[in-house]
């Protein structure tokens, strides 16, 4: 599995995201793991997650507040009502009047409805984290949630020619310009995937300029291992199996993982007009559970980007 | 309820979950099972990606319906649409403004054009709106909905209240009643104490300009708010009927089976007729790996010496991790239909052999749905 993926864990802000499902979260986590084994003060956050997955794989619930789970690695969950509350704050300056706004029937229900108001003070809170830490991994929503998210700065700026909420949006399209800040898209050897991938590139490019994406994560990668005569020979033996047999079943499970490598090699391929190095990740059982697989992980890009770790409390 | 009927009888059924579990690939599969039933079916989208026109084999699908070419044998008749918002929204303008010129106002208020275009949740408002143009035209006798993963699935699902909600007339005329008298939204000498501090912060926020651009936008859709309102609130009833399911879908994962769980509770807590759980791409393995070298070593050997010893090793530990992986999600499946309890119809679709974008897996896969 060979890619630096330091673009990754060097970074002060980075976003990921993917088609739904791909390993969004556990990607963020490992990197964020590998950071923080090398000393970095690093945070871990999800965005506005009903159902946080960052509590599954560091079995501690997250909060609005950042909570460490591991030496230099904190994660938390980003809801836009405490984001907006301080945002707010930021303008006002006075606790008394923030509640008064906060209460008003009328604000709460024009900020509730107006799409994009809760992106931007969510981005805006990843942006004050970011202060405070040397690096910030956001685990945005599903690739086409999270293009419309990262794009509201930019509709922000289009509509509001001064005030506070220009000043949001200049901060924040100041903070995608940094060589720092960067995005990676998580992928997976699957036709879909692979296509969603490509659509969510050409969409950044084009909703949310500005924004560095270094580099491509092939996540569940198998690498090739069947030899021509393996695979010839698997063919001759399909052939020759009466279906139902526990002979077909056997026969079935390697070509489940021939097809499995076929399927890396044609995301590969598929991908290389992105004109990006695209990394692969291994393919871990799931059934040693999110935490072990976001050691793995992380243990597997140390390697591939030439850092030696040692991850304390990792099992 | 039996997905089998479900397809026969249902007017609609709502597919959730959370995402890659094949919830788009289902829906079209149930849209499908629905053809062969005979009925006139519509598979309807509201994923920002274009997942639907993968799994129908089709290039891109736009804002209209689509009719998909089926084999002569089958009955009925596949539909599919995939929604866009921001035209579909420009559609509902067209509809219920009562001119030209109010319609031209819309279009071309700045507030507007951002909310249809750029921001994001505007998908879920707007689908609810389309979803109600199809259920009214009566052109199907079976609507399949495909949601967004989680997040926005159940913004999709609170939407229309919320609009319904925001539309009430009661807070529509605080909000319009500055602008109507003073031409301006702020600095009204009718708003007094609190509401008074509350707008001028706002306006120190917001800046007056966008207020401005608000409070016109407020009055420019304040002839359309009955309309708007009667078209959610349908809608809603329409999640409530009896003749609506929902199906929540799922993969064997850990993270996808708590989505899935969480599905079940929020569906009941609201009071929507969950009706159906699909565990899709479920690995299965029926028999105990039998010794390879004695059921076919001497054959693979005939056939290929070379490759003969690496590939019966292969196909042993590959047999292995296919059967604990099985029984893995196995369990896990068990678990979530304890959880669903006897009411919920579970399906388990095994994962296919290959990826389902075309109409020939599609029909595989509604084989296993509909048996």
């Amino acid at each position: 599995m060979a890619g630096d993926t330091s673009p990754l864990f060097r970074a002060r802000v980075l976003f990921v995201t993917g088609k739904g499902g791909v390993g969004k979260t556990s990607v963020a986590a490992a990197v964020g793991r590998l950071a923080a084994a090398q000393g970095r003060r690093t945070l871990v956050v999800e965005v506005d997650n009903q159902h946080p997955t960052l509590p599954v794989i560091f079995g501690k619930p997250t909060a609005y507040e950042p909570t460490e789970v591991e030496p230099n690695l904190s994660i938390c969950n980003i809801a836009w009502a405490p984001a907006l509350e301080d945002w707010v704050e930021s303008i006002v300056s006075m606790r008394r009047l923030v509640r008064l706004i906060m209460k008003n029937r009328v604000v709460s229900l024009f900020l509730q409805v107006t799409p994009g108001a809760r992106d931007l003070v969510m981005l805006w809170r990843t942006l004050q984290l970011a202060k405070r830490a040397d690096l910030v991994i956001v685990d945005l929503p599903a690739s086409g949630n999270a293009v419309a998210m990262l794009s509201v700065p930019l509709t922000a700026e289009r509509l509001f020619p001064a005030g506070p909420i220009r000043r949001c949006a200049d901060e924040l399209l100041e903070m995608y310009a940094r060589s720092d800040t960067r995005l990676v898209l998580v992928a997976l050897p699957e036709e879909m995937v692979v296509n969603e991938t490509l659509e969510t590139l050409h969409k950044l490019e084009r909703d949310v300029r500005g924004l560095t994406i270094p580099l491509i994560l092939l996540n569940r990668a198998s690498p090739p291992t069947f030899t021509e005569g393996e695979r010839s020979l698997l063919s001759a033996l399909e052939a020759e199996a009466p279906p139902g047999t526990a002979m077909a079943e056997v026969l079935g499970a390697g070509r489940w993982e021939e097809g499995l490598e076929a399927a890396t090699g044609d995301a590969l391929a598929r991908l290389e007009v992105t004109h990006r190095p695209v990394v692969s990740l291994p393919s871990l059982s799931r059934a040693d559970g999110a935490r072990k697989v976001t050691t793995q992980l992380a243990a597997a890009m140390a390697r591939a980007s030439g850092v030696r770790v040692d991850f304390r409390g990792g099992t | 309820m039996k997905l089998s009927a479900m397809v026969a009888q249902q007017q609609l059924i709502v597919c959730v979950g959370s995402g890659g579990v094949g919830k788009t690939t289902t829906a079209a599969s149930l849209a499908l099972a629905g053809a062969y039933a005979g009925r006139r079916a519509l598979v309807l989208t509201i994923d920002p990606a274009r997942r639907l026109a993968n799994s129908l084999g089709l290039t891109e699908i736009g804002n209209t319906e689509h009719r998909i070419a089926l084999p002569p044998e089958v009955p009925g008749e596949l539909w599919a649409m995939m929604l866009d918002a921001p035209s579909t929204f420009d559609d509902v303008i067209r509809k219920v403004a009562r001119d030209d010129a109010t319609r031209e106002a819309i279009y071309n208020n700045r507030i507007y054009r951002s909310i249809a275009g750029s921001f994001s949740g505007s998908q879920e408002y707007m689908a609810t709106e389309r979803l109600f143009d199809v259920m009214q035209s009566g052109r199907y006798e079976l609507v399949i909905l495909d949601t967004p993963p989680v997040k926005n699935a159940l913004d999709f699902l609170d939407a229309p209240g919320r609009l319904a909600r925001f539309l009430d007339k009661q807070i529509m005329k605080r909000l319009l009643t500055p602008h109507d008298e003073d031409g301006g939204f702020f600095g009204s000498r009718l708003l007094a104490g609190t509401t008074a501090v509350v707008y001028r912060l706002l306006g120190h926020i917001f800046g007056d300009e966008f207020l401005g651009d608000i409070a016109s936008f407020f009055a420019l859709f304040k002839d359309l708010y009955d309309g708007f309102r009667e078209r959610h609130e349908s809608v809603e009833r329409t999640f409530k009927d009896a003749r609506t399911s929902f199906v929540v879908v799922a993969a064997p994962t850990e993270p996808s089976m708590e989505v899935a769980g969480f599905f079940l509770t929020e569906l009941r807590a609201r009071g929507l007729p969950l009706a159906a759980l699909v565990a899709n791409q479920v690995h299965r393995a029926s028999f105990t790996t039998p010794n390879l070298e004695a059921v076919f070593g001497a054959r693979a050997r005939a056939l290929h010496p070379a490759a003969a010893g690496p590939l019966l090793a292969r196909l042993g530990a590959a047999h292995l991790r296919l059967a604990d992986l099985a029984s893995l999600e196995a369990r896990r499946v068990e678990a979530l239909r304890r959880q669903a309890g006897p009411s919920v119809d579970v399906h388990v679709v095994p994962r296919l052999a290959t990826e389902v974008h075309d109409l020939a897996s599609l029909a595989a896969l509604h084989r296993f749905l509909i048996g």
